[in-house]
């Protein structure tokens, strides 16, 4: 029982959501709701595929979500394990410590 | 009456999406979180995309989400960082993202708002993605397949056990056991030089 | 195959072997890098001999070998070629068989040398690469490869006059001859720049016949011009003055580099420049004149100081200045072809002197002061009597062949048309002089009390290239003449009489200058030290010892104002600019670097902002 919606709907949620997501980014110090945050926006760029793929009847919308739902576990993975190196040496989860990298 | 289970569950992931952002326990957060990629995933059904809206649930909230609690329990999250959490937190720190978001929200739904489509409402089931996925996009599937598989030799490098002996293995007294084991050639090796 | 065309080997040769020697210098032996060293230049010195023959056996008509083009751009194309006639192959056979003599002395020479062991190859690498600029310079047809070749040679005797780096000393002196010769090098270069202008061609024959078809006896003035313009790179090349200064301190190098470079082939480029470019000088008889008059005053100043000095290689250095002045004098008064011949003869005589010098300073452990030597006749018999044969070549006794080339050059002075008695004056009073040097440099040196321990160590391979050379030199004057004669316009000397007075009194100048040196410095008639040590005396001789304060001159007139203009122009307003440049860059940096904080934080909003900034222009909120 697929509804049809006005598509700016769909996409206005898309990027409240997305925006959400980014103000966390931009807030959070603590690096696990910084990946949260993460997660966020790339759901909320899957769902405004959805919206774009249901607009026409079509798979390809799906198909990307999928792609973006792998990228999410491939990032997921590689950060996480970046998260327990940088608890272990810092014993903190401030991300603000990591940036030894400047210019 | 559908369409208005598409509004609550748009409202629903809104909200459960902001305690998200502005939670101070990690594990509370998590909850929130897979209860905005559930209203999520109502969304995708209600579009007409049931395979997505499957995915969503059992990798999303599923997998991905079960990881990052895996690890906030290994890192023993408990009230000290809850406190913490709050000394970070700051009123102030808010107002210049949430500018910023403002600005961008208003910008993109100025770009689309009124163009009068409608999501055509029929279902795209798994038949037709799955035949999509492996006819037309199957070269992006191997590369996604190349990506999952660098994701996972990173994973194991990085979570490997030789980059805490680097900085000393008197750093984690709880992980003795293993580490003396794989210690104890180094250091004979040491000795005879 | 005709002999001539193994005339590509003559420069070929030698520098194969520097490049050889240049390459592995590390890892040659020294026996290796002697047979190298010296054996190339034997190659080139018996190819040039079969080039020599089949040129004589062919009539000696001039020829060329092209052996590449060296670019080719909008109808320039300057090809490497070789040319060969009479001049250039007196030159090539000077430059091989003598640079092959001294090559040989220098493997004995430079064997157990204390002061750069580690040098061996590395020597013979840098006298290889002289010789084959030199052979470039003098077999070159187009002003591009003769330049080539003249800058070559400067830089082997840059690199070889400071062969013993460890010294401050001989570095300064090697830069001293590098920067002197570099003023004349100025000259020459604008000289060759205004004919490639004037008569749009560079190679030297076509050159030289346009030249005759466009100024002869029309406007002389670019000739002159020119003309001078080369005498300037003459003169810095040959030291002559009033660029000379460089030639005695360029004795700091080894002395087989002095024999070969700065006695017998580099200093006489000059020589060779001027008679390959005779025509733009007879053209211009004002540039000719300039050319007399600077070999004249050069054999007169040198000839002076040479009575004066105490070190034997300068002795020879200032020898070698005067007799180059010879040269010079008779290219101006225009024996051409006996320019050339006492240049020949010189390089055997004046290389033999050198490497007999060589012989004794070995021998006194590098004491190069003759008051310290004396009495050495009988402990050195060899290198005595070679120096004796190069000193009576040199003062040109007759019958050796120092007096062929001479008197045919002071005869010839003789006929000048203008100045004809002023020149063969002063010709003769400096062959007086010449010969009063060089007994007092014999006596000393060998008779008397004996002053220093002498052990003559040379072996054949040092002994020997005395013996050529000395047969070279006392029998150098009879076949020499033919080489050259021929190739470049002569005056009518044939018809001179052998038996004039000027002939006679010409002939008997040396006689009379040895007589004197035999009274003053071997009988002591007059006490010379008691002459030096008064005051007029001694003013005079420091006046002669510093080379007639010529080198006074130019460190007042040039170098020290050069130095104190630098000096007061050290923060001066062009540095200023590009500090300022420094600074703002520097600025920029540190301003750009503050935003690159490291914290991912900063670098996602400003992601954001630039998004948000986007899209505000592409809406045209903003911009």
């Amino acid at each position: 029982m697929p509804v049809a919606v006005p598509i700016e709907h769909v996409l206005a949620l898309a990027g409240l959501l997305f925006l959400l997501g980014l103000i966390g980014v931009l807030v959070r110090r603590n690096v696990m709701f910084l990946l949260m945050s993460l997660e966020v926006m790339m759901n909320a760029a899957g769902l405004a595929f959805v919206a774009a793929g249901a607009r026409w009847g079509a798979p390809d919308g799906q198909i990307m979500f999928m792609f973006i739902l792998a990228l999410a576990a491939a990032e997921v993975a590689v950060a996480l394990g970046i998260v327990v190196q940088l608890a272990r040496r810092f014993e903190s989860l401030d991300v603000d410590n990591a940036d030894e990298m400047y210019g | 009456m559908e369409t208005a289970i598409f509004y609550i569950a748009a409202l629903v992931a809104a909200l459960a999406t902001l305690r998200v952002v502005t939670h101070v326990n990690a594990s509370h957060a998590l909850i929130y979180l897979v209860v905005s990629l559930l209203a999520v995933a109502v969304i995708f059904f209600l579009l007409g995309a049931p395979f997505a809206a499957a995915l969503e649930v059992v990798v999303y909230a599923g997998a991905i989400v079960v990881l990052f609690l895996f690890v906030v329990m290994m890192l023993n999250l408990g009230r000290t960082s809850v406190d913490r959490e709050r000394g970070w937190l700051r009123p102030g720190m808010w107002i210049g993202p949430a500018v910023l978001a403002a600005v961008l929200l208003v910008s993109f739904v100025f770009v689309f708002w009124g163009t009068d489509a409608k999501t055509s409402g029929e279902m795209v089931g798994p038949r037709a993605v799955g035949i999509a996925l492996f006819g037309p996009y199957i070269i992006a599937v191997e590369l996604a397949g190349f990506l999952l598989l660098a994701a996972l030799v990173g994973a194991w490098h990085l979570g490997r056990r030789y980059l805490e002996e680097r900085r000393g293995a008197d750093d984690f007294p709880e992980e003795e056991g293993a580490n003396a084991e794989e210690a104890a050639p180094e250091a004979s090796a040491e000795g005879n030089a | 195959m005709s002999g001539m065309d193994l005339l590509w080997l003559v420069p070929a040769a030698p520098l194969v072997g520097f490049l050889i020697l240049f390459v592995l210098h590390d890892y040659l032996p020294k026996t290796v890098a002697a047979v190298v060293g010296a054996g190339s230049v034997g190659v080139s010195a018996l190819a040039a001999l079969l080039v020599g023959i089949d040129y004589y056996e062919a009539g000696a008509e001039p020829t060329w070998q092209l052996l590449w083009t060296w670019m080719s751009v909008a109808g320039f194309d300057p090809a490497i070629r070789l040319y060969l006639d009479g001049l250039s192959l007196a030159m090539t056979g000077v430059i091989t068989g003598v640079g092959f003599l001294i090559h040989v002395y220098a493997t004995g020479y430079m064997w157990n040398d204390h002061e750069e062991p580690e040098g061996f190859a590395r020597f013979f690498a840098y006298m290889n690469l002289f010789v084959f600029a030199m052979l470039m310079l003098v077999l070159g047809d187009n002003l591009l490869v003769l330049f080539l070749g003249w800058e070559g040679v400067g830089l082997c005797s840059y690199l070889l006059i400071g062969f013993y780096h460890q010294d401050p000393a001989n570095g300064y002196a090697a830069r001293k001859a590098f920067v002197v010769t570099r003023v004349g090098d100025t000259f020459m270069a604008l000289g060759l720049f205004l004919m490639f202008r004037e008569l749009g061609t560079i190679e030297i024959q076509e050159s030289l016949t346009l030249a005759n078809a466009q100024w002869s006896g029309g406007d002389t003035t670019m000739a002159l011009i020119i003309g001078l313009l080369l005498l300037g790179g003459a003169v810095g090349k040959s030291a002559q003055v009033p660029l000379q200064t460089w030639l005695p301190d360029a004795m700091a190098g080894p002395t087989p580099v002095s024999a070969l470079i700065h006695a017998a082939t580099m200093v006489t480029a000059g020589v060779y420049l001027i008679a390959r470019m005779h025509d733009i000088f007879l053209i211009s008889p004002e540039a000719q004149l300039a050319v007399a008059v600077v070999g004249l005053v050069t054999l007169f100043i040198a000839s002076f100081t040479a009575l004066v000095q105490t070190d034997i290689k300068r002795v020879l250095a200032f020898s070698t200045m005067s007799q180059i002045g010879y040269m010079f004098f008779a290219l101006g008064v225009g024996a051409w072809s006996a320019a050339i011949f006492h240049l020949m003869t010189h390089a055997f005589f004046k290389a033999l002197l050198f490497l007999s010098a060589g012989s004794v300073i070995l021998a006194l452990h590098h004491e190069q002061d003759i008051f310290k030597m004396g009495g050495l006749w009988r402990k050195l018999p060899i290198p005595f009597a070679s120096m004796l044969i190069g000193s009576i070549c040199l003062a040109a006794l007759p019958f050796t062949s120092g007096f062929f080339s001479k008197d045919v050059i002071m005869l010839t002075a003789f006929e000048h048309e203008s100045h004809g008695l002023v020149f063969w004056g002063g010709a003769a009073i400096a062959a007086f002089m010449t010969a009063l040097y060089t007994t007092r440099m014999m006596i000393v040196v060998f008779f008397g009390g004996q002053r220093t321990e002498a052990h003559d160590s040379s072996r054949l391979n040092m002994w020997g290239p005395l013996l050529v050379l000395c047969a070279l030199s006392l029998l150098g004057g009879w076949f020499g003449f033919g080489v050259v004669a021929g190739v470049l316009p002569d005056g009518g000397l044939s018809e001179f009489s052998h038996f004039s007075p000027v002939a006679i009194i010409t002939m008997l100048m040396p006689f009379l200058g040895i007589f004197v040196g035999w009274l003053v410095f071997g009988r002591r008639i007059i006490d010379v030290e008691a002459l030096a040590a008064s005051k007029a005396g001694n003013a005079l001789k420091r006046f002669f010892f510093g080379g007639w304060g010529f080198d006074w001159l130019y460190d007042n007139a040039v170098v020290r104002p050069v130095m104190w203009a630098a000096r007061i122009n050290k923060g001066d307003i062009v540095d200023w600019i590009y500090r300022i440049t420094v600074a703002v860059t520097r600025g920029a940096h540190h301003v750009g670097s503050l935003t690159q904080s490291g914290r991912l934080r900063w670098y996602a909003a400003n992601m954001a902002f630039g998004l948000a900034l986007f899209f505000l222009i592409v809406l045209g909120v903003i911009g």
